[in-house]
Formats: structure tokens, C-alpha cells, sequence
């Protein structure tokens, strides 16, 4: 098992450097920002269908609308890439020219993606939908976490007020819309069963983490998160935490105080790495967590594999650095 | 009262912290061999060329962020490239000063290249921070028995070149006529130069690496004309300097944002300029 996951790490090392090298020869025309795929049609047929233009500031929320606004929509995402930190994302031109085009943005709030409402305001139109989630979810701008999606409230009330625009913006197909909004309202119901699964068998199992990213699912299902704010603000805003912060935790996954170790695959640095190895080494298995969605997904599909894993983490002691 | 006191100046967990004793360690080092090579600098005005020296550092570390690779090695290589280069380059003064001012530039330029990949296409995070201002706490423990190695052979290098360094930064024409191999004394004290300024990166980071260069240095030529005290001052201006800064930062968690810790090298370049104001009064007053 030990020997297992040195293995493992170390392809996951090469694979990373080749990845880097491949990237920064790739990255010079290859843009960050892809379209989801829609759901069917062929590439004509979309074209000649499309009404609404609509961009995800992160593909997350992009996933949903695209769900939701099926073969009348064509979605952009501006965050994709689930092998880049977002908090550290810089806006292109490009960028720019995909929020002038848009008819919907959706977009997190709380200074996630602060570059959106500049380019916004540099391109004005007062046909465009913007939907702002922390706005719609009402949270003052003191909130200290800000990945909403997470939480399993959020995304129902994002779908809805997708639905809601995009009806606006073609009342024509509004029943269209609104039957897919009941298809994903309906299909979130997995998560949430796999969600009251964990608080049943195993409510107040005391956790850590590196980084805030699912610290909302975290309280969901009733987990104890054992990690200091102040060491999980540090990691997420790409400063040092303090060394009585990093010998707290050091000291749960030494003494094994808790039950799982949760690892934000994004935010990564040598502090994170040498506490996955302490993780490991001290037998603690091991959650990857995204904060943006990874290939092969559905927003759905994403939340409950994590669920999934951090319950086969609890009950099986079995690790899941990584989401296939 | 007493007691609340000394719970803040050495805070709960100093003595059995694994990071604070990592820290100590590797700063003493980087302390002891800064003041011994800075000294040496300050007489020879090649201060500014440190600075430089970690510029271009910076870079490096950039890069081996981006190659996933202890930054340590990206600041030494590409240090020691912008050495190389700048000795080999400018003959003059002012030549000098102008060709290290444009690769100089193009060095910083190619970084920001490095870094806009490390931000937006990987997920390495607080790279700029670590890089320009230093995270002692967080320096992988496997690095500091390198960085001892590393500034003993400079210390070492320092040594053999004592008589031959100290007459051509004195006097470079009576070395010259004394048959002194200037170019290769410059060249291998440029090496050492190097050694110093990017080990001390990791300490304060590249913007902030040549305080503990020039810091102790000046603050000990201030007070002392013979070089054995000047060197042995010098010495222990930046280990006191070194250890209080530490010692200070660990304290800081207790200061609001309570939990987060100020940066050590914060700490670093205010205790210097608090010496230095001080000592510099006092120098100038007694001279009238």
C-alpha cells in the first residue's frame, strides 16, 4: 500500500513536469478558456440553433448553464483548466471579447473573480444577464469562504435563476428551459442522498484540510474541520501560514486526530506536498478535491464523487488523491 | 505583568516548533556568511551589484517553480549565470552599469514571463511571495544541510582569497603591480557573492536579500576602522538581527490577523534600520 502510493506519487511528479513542459509549449496559442461541449447536435445544427450566447466565469457554473439552456445556448468557460490554481487567474484579451458577446454571465462573486466585473463595465450592455452568485445567495462581502458551490443550497438557486434568464431572453423556448431545470433539480438528488448517507454514519468525524475549498460540504455532512482558519486562509490566498499553524496540523495527521485528510489538488505548494507525505506515511487517506470542474464531469457527477470518496475515505480507509 | 510579557517575546511552542529550529538554523548560516561577504562588498562598491545578483536570481526560482524543482537551485543557477556574466561584460564602470541595467531588465522581464505560467497553468501557489520576500519557515528541512555545505565553501573561498581579495578591493593598482590575478580574484569573489546573496534569498527573498548583505556590514564599517573587528561585528549585528527577527516573526501570530504571523523578513529589514539609525546618530555626533 505504502510502496503503492510513493509509485504513484512519483508518476503523478513526472507526469506533472511533462505536463508543465507540454503546457508551456502548448500555452502559447492553446487559449485556457474551452467550450463545453453541448449535451447533442452536431456543430452545425448547434450553430444555426444557438440564440443565447452565455459565459461561466468558471466552468463550473458554465456546466450548469449549459445543462439548463441545452441545445439554445452555447457556453463559454472562463476558468477551466483543473490543473491551474483559479484564485491566481489573469484575464486575457480574449477574455474580454467573450463577456462583450455574452447574453448571460454567471458568475461566483466574494473576489473570486473580480476580473469579470472589469471587463464587464469595459463593454457595456444592457441586454446582458448577469447573475452573481454571492449576490443572488444574498452573502455579505465579509464571508470569509468563498467556494459557494460547495454548499448544496447554491446550485439549485443558481439553476433556477439561470432558467429564469434565459427564459427572458427566449421566452419562446421558456418550457424548454424549465423542463431542464426539473431534470437537474431532480438529479442533484444523488449528491444530496450521499451527503445524508455521511452525516448518518458518521457525524462530528473530525477532518482536515489544506485550503477552505469544501469546507461548506464539510458542515453539510456534519464533519468536524480541525484545521485552523488562519492556516487554511494562508494556503488559500498564497501566503505563508504561521509555524504554529503548520505545526497544528502536522500534529492531527501525526497523531492521528483525524479521520480523513482532505487535499485541494489546485492550491498546491511544498507545504501541502510535505503534509500529503505526512498524510500517507501516518496512513490518513487522502481526499482530492478540485475547485473547478474536472475533465469528464458534470457539476452533478463532480459533488457526488467527492462525497463518494470522502465516505470510502471514512468507512474503507481507502484513499482518493485523485477523481478519475 | 512580567510573566504576560515573556509569554509574548517567546510565545507558546518556540523551543519545540520543528519550523522555528529549521529556521534558526539556516538563518544563523545565512547570517554569519552575508556579514563576512558583505563587508568585503561594501569596501569593493559592489553592493548594488548583490542586489542585482538576486534580481536575476529571481528568475531562476521563477523557473524552477515552474519545473517543480527546489527553488534553491533556480536561484544559484541563474545567479551565478548573471554573475558570469556582468564580471565578463562590463570593463568599465559605466559600462557595467548599463549592461547589467538591460539584461538586468530582460532577467526580471523573463520572470514575469515564468511566473504568469506558474500562476495561470499550474497549481503552485504563493510563488511570488516566496520568491521575492522569502518564507523561511516553510524551507524544505532537507534543503539546510546543502545551504551549510554551500556557505562553508564560501567561507572557504573567502579564506584562500583573504590577502589577494582584500589588497585589489583596497588598492587595486598596488595589487596590480604586486602581481595580483585581479580578474580571477574579482571573478571567483563574484562567485562568492553569488553563494551569499541567493542562500539569503530564501531567507528574506530576492527584493530584500541584500539587507543582510550590506545591513550588518555597514553598520560594523560605522563603528570600527580594523577589518578582524569589523568582520566579527559584522558577524554578530546579523545573527542578533537574525535571531530576533525569527523569534519576533513566531511571536507575530499572536498580532492581528491573530493566527497568520508577520513575514520574518519584515522583521529583518526593520532591526536594521532601527541599528543602523541608531549607530549613525551616534557616529555623526561624536565626529563634531
Amino acid at each position: 500500500m505504502r510502496s503503492e502510493n510513493k509509485l504513484y506519487s512519483m508518476t503523478l511528479r513526472l507526469s506533472l513536469i511533462g505536463g508543465f513542459a507540454l503546457m508551456s509549449l502548448a500555452g502559447c496559442t492553446a487559449d485556457s478558456s474551452n467550450s463545453t461541449s453541448p449535451p447533442y447536435g452536431s456543430k452545425d445544427q448547434q450553430i444555426q440553433n444557438t440564440v443565447i450566447y452565455a459565459v461561466g466565469a468558471e466552468n463550473t457554473y458554465a456546466n450548469v448553464i449549459q445543462q439548463i439552456g441545452g441545445k439554445y445556448v452555447s457556453t463559454t468557460a472562463i476558468i477551466s483548466d483543473p490543473n491551474t490554481d483559479p484564485h491566481t487567474y489573469e484575464a486575457s484579451p480574449q477574455t474580454a471579447n467573450q463577456i462583450a458577446r455574452a447574453n448571460l454571465i454567471v458568475q461566483n462573486g466574494l473576489g473570486y473573480d473580480d476580473f469579470i466585473n472589469q471587463l464587464e463595465a469595459a463593454s457595456p450592455n444592457t441586454k446582458r444577464e448577469i447573475i452573481d452568485v454571492q449576490t443572488l445567495l444574498d452573502d455579505p462581502n465579509t464571508t470569509p469562504n468563498p467556494h459557494l458551490w460547495y454548499q448544496p443550497s447554491t446550485m439549485p438557486r443558481v439553476a433556477e435563476a439561470i432558467a429564469t434568464d434565459l427564459a427572458v431572453l427566449a421566452p419562446v423556448h421558456k418550457t424548454y428551459f424549465m423542463h431542464n431545470l426539473h431534470i437537474f433539480e431532480q438529479s442533484l438528488q444523488t449528491w444530496d442522498h450521499a451527503i445524508a448517507q455521511v452525516k448518518q454514519k458518521f457525524s462530528h468525524s473530525p477532518v482536515a484540510v489544506t485550503e477552505p475549498v469544501c469546507d461548506d460540504l464539510l458542515t453539510a455532512a456534519n464533519l468536524t474541520n480541525k484545521t485552523p482558519w488562519s492556516f487554511q486562509a494562508a494556503i488559500m490566498n498564497g501566503t505563508d501560514p504561521s509555524p504554529q499553524d503548520v505545526n497544528t496540523v502536522e500534529q492531527l495527521l501525526i497523531k492521528h486526530q483525524v479521520k480523513v485528510f482532505l487535499y485541494n489538488q489546485q492550491v498546491v505548494d511544498a507545504l501541502t506536498l510535505s503534509l500529503l507525505q505526512l498524510a500517507n506515511a501516518n496512513h490518513i487517506p487522502v481526499v482530492g478535491i478540485y475547485e473547478t470542474l474536472p475533465y469528464q464531469h458534470t457539476y452533478q457527477s463532480w459533488m457526488t464523487d467527492e462525497v463518494l470518496a470522502l465516505q470510502n475515505a471514512l468507512q474503507d480507509h481507502i484513499s482518493t488523491e485523485r477523481l478519475s | 505583568m512580567i510573566t504576560k510579557f515573556l509569554n509574548f517575546l517567546l510565545a507558546p511552542g518556540l523551543f519545540q516548533s520543528p519550523q522555528v529550529a529549521h529556521a534558526l538554523i539556516l538563518g544563523s548560516v545565512v547570517a554569519i556568511t552575508s556579514a563576512i561577504v558583505g563587508v568585503f562588498a561594501v569596501i569593493r562598491g559592489q553592493a548594488f551589484a548583490g542586489h542585482a545578483l538576486a534580481d536575476f536570481g529571481a528568475t531562476g526560482a521563477s523557473g524552477a517553480f515552474l519545473l517543480g524543482i527546489n527553488t534553491l537551485w533556480g536561484f544559484i543557477g541563474m545567479g551565478l549565470l548573471g554573475g558570469l556574466g556582468m564580471d565578463m561584460l562590463g570593463r568599465t564602470p559605466r559600462e557595467r552599469d548599463v549592461t547589467t541595467g538591460i539584461t538586468l531588465s530582460f532577467m526580471l522581464g523573463l520572470g514575469s514571463l515564468f511566473l504568469y505560467y506558474v500562476t495561470t497553468k499550474t497549481t503552485a501557489t504563493g510563488a511570488p511571495m516566496t520568491i521575492f520576500f522569502g518564507s523561511i519557515f516553510l524551507v524544505n528541512p532537507s534543503i539546510v544541510s546543502i545551504v551549510i555545505i554551500l556557505e562553508l565553501v564560501t567561507l572557504l573561498l573567502l579564506v584562500i582569497l583573504y590577502r589577494p581579495l582584500l589588497l585589489s578591493s583596497i588598492n587595486p593598482d598596488l595589487a596590480y603591480t604586486r602581481g595580483v590575478p585581479l580578474r580571477t580574484v574579482s571573478l571567483l569573489f563574484m562567485s562568492a557573492l553569488v553563494l551569499t546573496v541567493e542562500q539569503s534569498a530564501l531567507v528574506t527573498g530576492a527584493l530584500l536579500s541584500t539587507v543582510l548583505l550590506i545591513g550588518p556590514a555597514a553598520i560594523a564599517i560605522r563603528l570600527t576602522k580594523r577589518l578582524g573587528t569589523t568582520l566579527l561585528l559584522s558577524v554578530f549585528v546579523g545573527l542578533v538581527t537574525m535571531w530576533l527577527s525569527i523569534v519576533l516573526a513566531y511571536d507575530s501570530a499572536q498580532l492581528p490577523p491573530v493566527g497568520r504571523g508577520w513575514p520574518v523578513s519584515f522583521f529583518v529589514v526593520s532591526i536594521i534600520l532601527l541599528f543602523y539609525s541608531v549607530i549613525y546618530s551616534f557616529t555623526t555626533k561624536g565626529s563634531k
